[in-house]
C-alpha cells in the first residue's frame, strides 16, 4: 500500500498491461453475467456474444462487408475534414500565438466556440451547405478546428521567450524568429493538439452522418437503431471506439518518432 | 581545455584589426512599475569601451547590469523603449535596435533541444542575414573549426540533452563565436554552472579570447570571476545602476591562485566590496567564491 498513493511509482509495462486487460475482462464478465441472469432485458443490453455475432454479420454477409464500406466512408470523411482542420487551424493558431494583436482580435471569435454546442450548428450547416458531403465534412471541420486553434496558440505561447530573443540577437527577422525558432519548438504540443482534434472528430462522426447519410458508421448505427437491432448498435459503437483508439495510438507513435527530443529535455 | 584554442585558425583578418568602440552616454532606463509609475533601473551611466579585451560589469543581482548588456545588443525583450534616455554609439553610429556587430551568450543557454550540436552552432546560417553573407562551404568549415576550438568536435552529432551543463554552455559560446563578432556580450554565462565547470569555462574563454580577440562585455555578480577574467572591472551600484568604480587589471591571464591571493588582488577585492557596500546596502547580493 505504501506505493499505492504515489503518482511517481509507475508499475512496469507488464503490470500495467495486466491491470488494463484485467479491467476490460472484468467489465466483459459483469456484462455477460447481466445478460445471462436475465436481470436486464436483451432489448436494452444485448449479450456480448450477440454483439459479436452482429459484428460478424456486419463484417460479412451476402457477399459484401457493410462494416468495411461504412468504415472506409467514415475514415474518408474524417481524413478530408482532418486535412482541412490542419491546413486552416494550424496557421491561424500559429498566427494568433505569435502576434498578440491578432490574438486579441481573433480570440473572442474562436474561444467561445470551444464551449458552444457545435451540434446545434448542424441545422444551420444543412441550410447553408445542403445535405451532401460538404455539410458532413464542414461539420467535422468546425467541431475540431475550434479545439485545435486555441491549443496551437497556447503551444506557441508556451515556448520560452529566450528562444525568440536568442534568434533575434543572432540577426533573425521577427518572422524568422517565429518560423525558425518558436514554431519548431512548439511542434510537439501542436502535434498533441492535432491528436485531440482527431479524437474530437471521431466523437462527432455519428452526428455528422446523422443527416442523410447513405453509408458510414454513423449511418450504420442510426439504421440499426431504427430497427431496434441493439446488438448492431453496440457493434457499431465498439468499432468507432476501436478506430478512435487506433488513430490515437498511431498518432502518438508518429509524434514520438518525429519529436523524440521532447521527452529528453 | 587549455591548448584547444591554439588549433583555431587565425581569425579573419578583418575582425582582428577592426577594433570597435562602444560609447554609452548618460544612459537612463526606466520601466513601468507594477503599481503604476516607473522604476529607474539604470541611472546616468557613462562608459566607453575602446579596445579589444574582457570588460567585466560587476554588480549585485538585479542591479540593472543585464539591462545595460541587452541595450548594447539591441535586444528588447520588454517591448519598452530602451534606453529611456541617453545614447549608445557603436563606432560612432547611434545604435537603436538589433544590430549584427554583437552576439550575446545567455546564462540560460538557448540551445535548441531538437537540433544536434552541429546544427545548434550552425543555426545563425539558417537566417537570411548570414546566408547572404557567408557561403555554405565557408560556414561549414567555420562551424567545424569552432566546435574544435570549444572542445566539442567529437560531440557534434549529439543533442543538447545528451550534454552536461558546461558542454551546453560551450555550444552557446560556439554559436556566438562562429559569427566572429566584434563584440561578445556575455550575460552571467557561467552563473548556473558548478564551481569546477565554471573554472573550466573561464579558462576556455581566456584561450578563445587569446586566439580571437574581440571586445567582450561580461556581466557577473561574482567578484572572483571579475578578478580572474577582467582586463577592466566596472562596478555598478545597486538598482538603479550607476558606475561606482572602474579600474584596470594588468596581470596577464590565466591568473594563478597565487596572484588571486596576492596583496594586489586582495586590495582590489576589498575595493570592490567597499564600493558595493557604499552603493546601498540591502538590495541584492554578491557572490564570493575564493
Amino acid at each position: 500500500m505504501a506505493e499505492f498513493w504515489n503518482p511517481y511509482a509507475t508499475p512496469d509495462a507488464r503490470a500495467r498491461r495486466l491491470l488494463g486487460v484485467g479491467a476490460v475482462v472484468t467489465v466483459l464478465v459483469i456484462w455477460s453475467l447481466l445478460a445471462v441472469s436475465g436481470l436486464v432485458s436483451p432489448n436494452k443490453l444485448p449479450a456480448p456474444w450477440d454483439v459479436l455475432l452482429a459484428f460478424s454479420y456486419l463484417a460479412w454477409h451476402d457477399g459484401e462487408s457493410m462494416l468495411l464500406t461504412a468504415t472506409l466512408w467514415s475514415i474518408g470523411r474524417l481524413a478530408a475534414a482532418g486535412v482541412l482542420v490542419m491546413a486552416i487551424g494550424i496557421p491561424i493558431g500559429i498566427a494568433m500565438g505569435a502576434a498578440p494583436k491578432l490574438n486579441a482580435a481573433l480570440s473572442p471569435l474562436v474561444d467561445p466556440f470551444r464551449s458552444a454546442p457545435v451540434v446545434a450548428l448542424l441545422p444551420i450547416l444543412v441550410m447553408w451547405l445542403g445535405i451532401g458531403e460538404e455539410m458532413k465534412i464542414a461539420f467535422l471541420f468546425l467541431g475540431a478546428v475550434v479545439y485545435l486553434i486555441p491549443l496551437v496558440r497556447d503551444a506557441i505561447q508556451a515556448v520560452p521567450q529566450s528562444y525568440w530573443i536568442g534568434a533575434r540577437d543572432l540577426g533573425a527577422t521577427p518572422w524568422e524568429c517565429i518560423q525558425k525558432s518558436v514554431v519548431p519548438m512548439a511542434m510537439p504540443r501542436i502535434a498533441d493538439a492535432v491528436i485531440v482534434a482527431f479524437s474530437v472528430m471521431w466523437t462527432y462522426i455519428t452526428v455528422a452522418e446523422y443527416v442523410n447519410a447513405r453509408v458510414g458508421l454513423g449511418q450504420l448505427i442510426q439504421n440499426a437503431r431504427r430497427f431496434s437491432a441493439w446488438d448492431q448498435v453496440f457493434a457499431g459503437i465498439i468499432v468507432i471506439i476501436a478506430l478512435a483508439l487506433t488513430t490515437y495510438q498511431l498518432m502518438v507513435h508518429l509524434k514520438r518518432k518525429l519529436y523524440p527530443w521532447e521527452t529528453q529535455q | 581545455m587549455s591548448g584547444a584554442a591554439s588549433s583555431t585558425p587565425a581569425p579573419a583578418a578583418a575582425t582582428a584589426k577592426a577594433g570597435v568602440t562602444i560609447v554609452l552616454k548618460d544612459i537612463v532606463q526606466e520601466y513601468p512599475a507594477p503599481g503604476g509609475g516607473t522604476t529607474r533601473v539604470v541611472d546616468g551611466v557613462n562608459l566607453a569601451f575602446e579596445r579589444p579585451g574582457i570588460n567585466m560589469l560587476l554588480g549585485p543581482s538585479g542591479c540593472g547590469k543585464s539591462t545595460i548588456l541587452h541595450m548594447l545588443g539591441g535586444v528588447r525583450p520588454m517591448g519598452a523603449k530602451t534606453p529611456t534616455s541617453g545614447k549608445i554609439l557603436i563606432d560612432g553610429a547611434e545604435c537603436d535596435g538589433a544590430h549584427d556587430d554583437s552576439v550575446m551568450v545567455f546564462q540560460r543557454y538557448a540551445n535548441r533541444p531538437d537540433l544536434s550540436v552541429f546544427d545548434n552552432v550552425a543555426f545563425p546560417f539558417r537566417l537570411k542575414l548570414w546566408r547572404q553573407r557567408i557561403a555554405e562551404t565557408e560556414w561549414r568549415q567555420r562551424v567545424a573549426d569552432t566546435l574544435k576550438a570549444v572542445g566539442l568536435a567529437d560531440k557534434q552529432r549529439l543533442r543538447p540533452a545528451q550534454l552536461s551543463g558546461g558542454q551546453n554552455q560551450r555550444v552557446a559560446l560556439a554559436r556566438a563565436l562562429v559569427l566572429r563578432p566584434r563584440i561578445l556580450l556575455m550575460d552571467e554565462p557561467f552563473g548556473a554552472l558548478d564551481a569546477q565547470t565554471r573554472e573550466e569555462m573561464q579558462r576556455l574563454l581566456i584561450d578563445l579570447h587569446n586566439a580571437q580577440p574581440c571586445l567582450v562585455v561580461f556581466v557577473t555578480h561574482d567578484v572572483t570571476e571579475a578578478l580572474v577574467l577582467g582586463d577592466r572591472v566596472i562596478v555598478l551600484s545597486a538598482q538603479p545602476a550607476r558606475v561606482a568604480d572602474d579600474f584596470v587589471i594588468t596581470e596577464p591571464r590565466p591568473r594563478s591562485g597565487a596572484w588571486q591571493r596576492s596583496g594586489e588582488a586582495v586590495r582590489m577585492e576589498e575595493r570592490i566590496f567597499e564600493q558595493l557596500h557604499a552603493s546601498g546596502p540591502g538590495r541584492g547580493s554578491v557572490r564570493v567564491t575564493v
